[in-house]
């Protein structure tokens, strides 16, 4: 049997929008990533074309979940078009956003598909985006391949990925809710079910299944510290020496 | 595959304005490092750059596209327009038919037609069920294809090989900015362009909160005796000092637009053209939402543009701290960070042996900014050597 591995992506940006059931003019987001639109996100760096269901397949196939690290806000904006050439307006539209949120997905399946997708998403042939193409990433969103490991030890041990400011103004959770698909050897009982799971991206007959979701808290893991996150600049650092000074 | 990643960082600050409104009014906010900010939406900005293309005349307007329904009237008028002794009615029918085998569905709109028949006008054209955009280009090729079929259209478009002739012509050489922004056609799928450039919403690097203006107007013909203004109202507006970034991934663009167009110019050249014209729309268009209530004229402070052969980084973490205004304004805070993160960003995840920088600046505030690559004197100047090198790279064998 060919070994088992976890891709992990953090996924922040001021803007997401992960759409699960939207049509027409209003465009809502799920409150977490979809996996329709992670496994978008790899395909599309992976190059595969919108059309192309054979080389999806595999993608669809792996198993997903994600982590809300810091859930973010709501927001709601207003999209107005005109008419190309007449200037009469088209229909209103209203699109919701995530903002401020941070998230770390991770797929599970054969290593060495995992291995070429970590390398696209370095060289991708088109570029990532979260949901909405207007949503680029704030920072590279790879968060490293886990070898010989299961997405739910994985989403357990990965340290939280909350920005420094949410940090800052925020205790530290207990736990953080896990969005995840049922094992293959797991009863489905418990599972919700959801209309997410990629079967054709093609633009002329894109369609969806149903995939389980299982929900489960999991105890915040401990923040890494270093890194290039961590040495922004910080001007409340200055704060806490005026706080020391007039204790 | 060849991989060319462009992309673009702009520090642009705007006085009093509102650029881009939302259903009340206001100007758009969103919510960053826990802390509003203004916000631009990228459809907004896009638009603004397809119009600056057009104004600017950056682009001959044979590569630029229309958005349109009324697609089997424009495809009429290049008919008749490429032989006069074409009578409308037929060049429309040649027009309808061309349209229809190049994959879009047609219909005569309902209402017109019953106004038409009441006023005893002749009936109108068919026109697509979606927005179709097609370049002049495009545009011409169909219409001597229908000339070519003219004698019996039906019968010529029904054979396997021209109807697909009709369909290539709907789906090669793209105009620039179809190329560029993509096309959306929701029922003929085989012929839909994926954008090449994706923009994001323009951010305040600080906190903004938006502000209200009270007005009165005086009537200039009010007596004494009728105190009062004449209106009353409020404008909503902020001001900001904008982090914008945009991607391009040239060698999609290249796959959309196709190899040269003319045996006498290189290879590359229409790739290099529009990318020209990307960084400079980019750079100087501006969304004109209450232009001529607030006169936000302002160009960028400062540029920065990579070209790499990894993936485009945004730096607009940079800013989810909120720069806090020392009573000296955002800019220098703003500029600094913005050196200072890319440099740290590409330290940990660049690729300094292929990536090329060129930064664009005004003023002694974003002086940081001026050693993260080459530095450019003007825009034309910006633009010319970012097109050269994606040319050279482009000629380079993967």
């Amino acid at each position: 049997m060919s070994r088992t591995s976890v891709l992990v992506l953090r996924l922040a940006g001021p803007l997401q929008s992960w759409g699960a059931s939207s049509r027409f003019t209003r465009r809502t987001t799920e409150s977490a990533p979809t996996k329709s639109g992670v496994v978008g996100l790899l395909a599309a760096a992976a190059g595969i074309e919108r059309s192309d269901d054979v080389r999806l397949a595999p993608l669809a196939a792996l198993r997903f979940g994600v982590r809300i690290d810091q859930p973010g806000t709501r927001i709601r904006d207003f999209h107005t078009a005109h008419h190309g050439v007449t200037g009469a307006s088209m229909p209103l539209s209203e699109r919701f956003y995530l903002a401020d949120a941070v998230f770390v997905a991770a797929v599970e399946g054969d290593h060495a598909l995992l291995t070429s997708l970590h390398d696209a998403l370095r060289a991708p042939v088109y570029p990532s985006y979260l949901g909405r193409r207007s949503c680029p990433p704030s920072e590279p969103v790879d968060l490293g391949l886990y070898e010989d490991a299961r997405i739910e030890d994985v989403l357990t041990s990965v340290p939280w990925q909350a920005s420094a400011w949410y940090r800052r103004s925020h205790q530290t959770p207990q736990t953080l809710t896990v969005l995840r698909e049922t094992a293959a050897d797991e009863p489905a009982a418990a599972a919700d079910v959801l209309r997410d799971q990629p079967v054709s991206f093609d633009a002329a007959h894109r369609r969806h299944a149903l995939r389980t979701v299982v929900t489960a808290p999991v105890p915040t893991p401990i923040p890494s510290v270093g890194g290039p996150r961590e040495d922004t600049h910080d001007p409340f650092a200055a704060l806490d020496v005026l706080e020391d000074e007039s204790a | 595959m060849n991989r060319i990643f462009l992309d673009v960082h702009a520090l642009q600050t705007v006085p009093p304005s509102n650029l881009n409104r939302d259903d009340t009014g206001a100007p758009k906010t969103a919510v960053y490092g826990g802390v509003p900010r203004a916000r631009v939406s990228s459809q907004a900005w896009k638009r603004a750059i397809r119009t600056y293309f057009k104004d600017e005349h950056l682009l001959d307007p044979a590569e630029l596209g229309v958005r349109t329904k009324k697609v089997v009237e424009l495809l009429a008028d290049r008919i008749t327009g490429l032989d006069a002794s074409v009578e409308r009615e037929t060049a429309l029918k040649l027009a309808d038919e061309t349209v229809k085998a190049a994959g879009f569905k047609t219909e005569v709109p309902k209402r017109k037609a019953e106004q038409a028949k009441k006023d005893g006008s002749p009936a109108p054209a068919p026109e697509s069920k979606y927005l179709v955009f097609l370049s002049s280009r495009q545009l011409d090729g169909l219409a001597r294809l229908a000339l070519e079929g003219a004698a019996d259209i039906t019968a010529f478009l029904k054979t396997k090989e021209n109807k697909a002739r009709a369909k290539e012509l709907a789906d090669t050489r793209h105009s620039v900015d179809i190329a560029l922004f993509g096309r959306m056609v929701a029922d003929v799928a085989d012929i839909n362009v994926d954008a090449a450039v994706q923009v994001a919403h323009a951010l305040s690097v600080h906190r903004v909160d938006n502000e209200s203006d009270y007005y009165t107007a005086v009537d200039d013909k009010n007596t004494d005796e009728e105190t009062g203004a004449g209106m009353i109202g409020t404008v909503d507006f902020n001001s900001a000092t904008l982090y914008r970034y945009a991607a391009l991934g040239v060698h999609q663009l290249a796959a959309n637009l196709g190899q040269g167009l003319r045996e006498d110019e290189p290879r590359t050249e229409p790739v290099r053209r529009a990318v020209e014209a990307f960084v400079q729309a980019f750079v100087s268009s501006l969304p004109t939402g209450k232009i001529n209530t607030f006169g936000h004229h302002t160009e960028p402070d400062a540029v920065v543009v990579k070209l790499r052969t990894t993936r485009p980084i945004s730096c607009v973490a940079a800013f989810e701290d909120p720069v806090r205004s020392d009573g000296g304004g955002h800019l220098r805070e703003a500029a600094d960070r913005l050196a200072a993160y890319t440099f740290d960003i590409e330290r940990a995840y660049g690729d300094p042996g292929t990536t090329l920088t060129w930064v664009l600046r005004v003023g002694p505030a974003t002086q940081k900014l001026a050693d993260l690559g080459t530095e450019t004197g003007t825009l034309r100047e910006l633009a010319a050597a970012v097109g050269q090198a994606v040319a050279e790279r482009l000629e380079k064998p993967a």
